[in-house]
């Protein structure tokens, strides 16, 4: 079962190669701004607006993974860190083009992960956590955010946190959103440059619908320019 | 050879999709309230019957579909309301109400796979079983949706075909339909697009006769 990285990577070629029909990039980001648009016109608040992005995304991801599921034909992932392998390599690349760098780390043991942003402090739990760094970000092709919506706090790519939790979510990965300042003080050093952070961490089963095994993780994302 | 049946259930256990085909006993109509709405509407609990329906109670429970799976016609177009106003030959009914016989083939799936789980101690899959008049197939998604068919003895494993159902138009009609709300445990998914390119499909197999 040691499919490794690599071969994920072949697979979300492949299937990127396989998809029939595409979607303009140009056309897919603008569109994506002026939905993010019209939202903070409507609700005239960065908070709502993040939450509807998160709620829109969710509801797309849960109807998402059966699109993933019925063309990609993979298995159940052994582990977390497997699962963002998967994640980054097959799904991102499946459906956006982009393959975002992963990076596997631990959760600090009962401490709430919204505060542990630093390096993480004394017993960890392996393979908890992953980072999803996007080197580019097509739903932020063109844009460039006001100051006054940065400084409200609003962030841009909020949906694919949506997206993630309920693709997770519908196979038994229970994910909830941790949003932390921490992301924007580390893109700060890249400013300028479009990034995007989602971080997902591993935090308990979900037993509730049959016997399978499940995390509940967190996915943080935030995107600055 | 041929096909009987097919059932989907959602995540929740509960069935949101019914059909058939060369089944010899309809099934009856569910109880009130015991299969979700949009399921099939052949087996949906039917209203208090009209007065034409009482004096032919055959009428009531064979659906307008129903005419297609008779062996003898000719199918124009599916997707036709196609009011029957000659009266079918009665048809042998289960004793069993639709809502309990979902129930039933739930409860069997669950349990075998549980328990071909357990002896093996491993990832294994439930396949598919025969007895000596059916054979029953099994898919079951990632996601939690079971596919159910139920077939001649003799069929090769159908397992192919439900995940072309899967991966065809469940996907197509289902997922990707906003009018179909998916996981909400009030309705089941069926429509008519959907229900007519399961029908083709399945009748375009060699296994199909």
């Amino acid at each position: 079962m040691a499919t490794t990285s690599k071969q994920y990577k072949v697979i979300g070629e492949e299937l990127w190669k396989g998809r029939a029909e595409k979607t303009n990039a140009e056309l897919f980001a603008l569109t994506y701004g002026a939905l993010v648009v019209q939202l903070i016109q409507d609700y005239e608040d960065y908070e709502e607006v993040n939450k509807q992005l998160e709620k829109m995304g969710y509801n797309i991801g849960t109807r998402l993974i059966e699109d993933f599921l019925a063309r990609s034909n993979i298995g159940r992932c052994v582990d977390f860190r497997e699962t963002g392998e998967v994640v980054a390599k097959v799904g991102f690349k499946s459906f956006l083009n982009i393959t975002p760098s992963v990076t596997h780390g631990g959760l600090p043991i009962a401490a709430s992960p919204t505060r542990s942003s630093t390096a993480s402090p004394a017993p960890t739990i392996p393979g908890a956590t992953f980072t999803l760094t996007l080197d580019e970000n097509p739903l932020a092709e063109f844009v460039e955010l006001p100051e006054e919506a940065l400084e409200g706090g609003l962030w841009f790519s909020n949906i694919l946190c949506g997206v993630l939790r309920g693709a997770l979510e519908m196979v038994r990965i229970l994910t909830a959103l941790c949003l932390s300042k921490f992301t924007y003080h580390s893109s700060d050093s890249n400013a300028g440059h479009g990034y995007v952070y989602l971080r997902c961490v591993a935090r308990g089963r979900n037993d509730r619908d049959q016997s399978h095994p499940c995390q509940v993780s967190r996915g943080r994302s935030s995107r600055r320019r | 050879m041929t096909i009987y049946s097919l059932y989907i259930y959602d995540r929740h256990c509960t069935c949101v999709y019914y059909q058939d085909w060369h089944r010899t006993k309809l099934p009856k109509p569910a109880a009130e309230g015991g299969i979700l709405p949009a399921v099939s509407h052949q087996v949906y609990p039917q209203p208090q019957q009209d007065t034409i329906s009482t004096s032919d109670p055959i009428s009531t429970y064979s659906s307008p579909r129903n005419t297609l799976s008779s062996s003898s016609g000719v199918v124009v177009a599916v997707n036709e309301e196609q009011r029957t106003t000659t009266p079918q030959p009665p048809q042998a009914q289960s004793g069993l109400s639709f809502d309990e016989e979902a129930k039933l083939v739930y409860g069997v799936v669950l349990s075998l796979r549980n328990m071909i789980k357990k002896l093996s101690g491993k990832d294994e899959q439930f396949v598919n079983y025969k007895t000596s008049t059916y054979k029953l197939h099994l898919y079951e998604t990632l996601s939690g949706y079971k596919f159910v068919m139920l077939s001649d003895p003799n069929a090769d494993s159908l397992r192919f075909v439900l995940r072309q159902i899967y991966s065809g138009p469940f996907l197509e009609y289902v997922v990707r339909n906003p009018l179909v709300k998916m996981d909400s445990k009030e309705r089941g998914i069926d429509n008519e697009y959907f229900r007519t390119s399961t029908d083709r499909m399945i009748r375009g197999l060699s296994v199909f006769q």
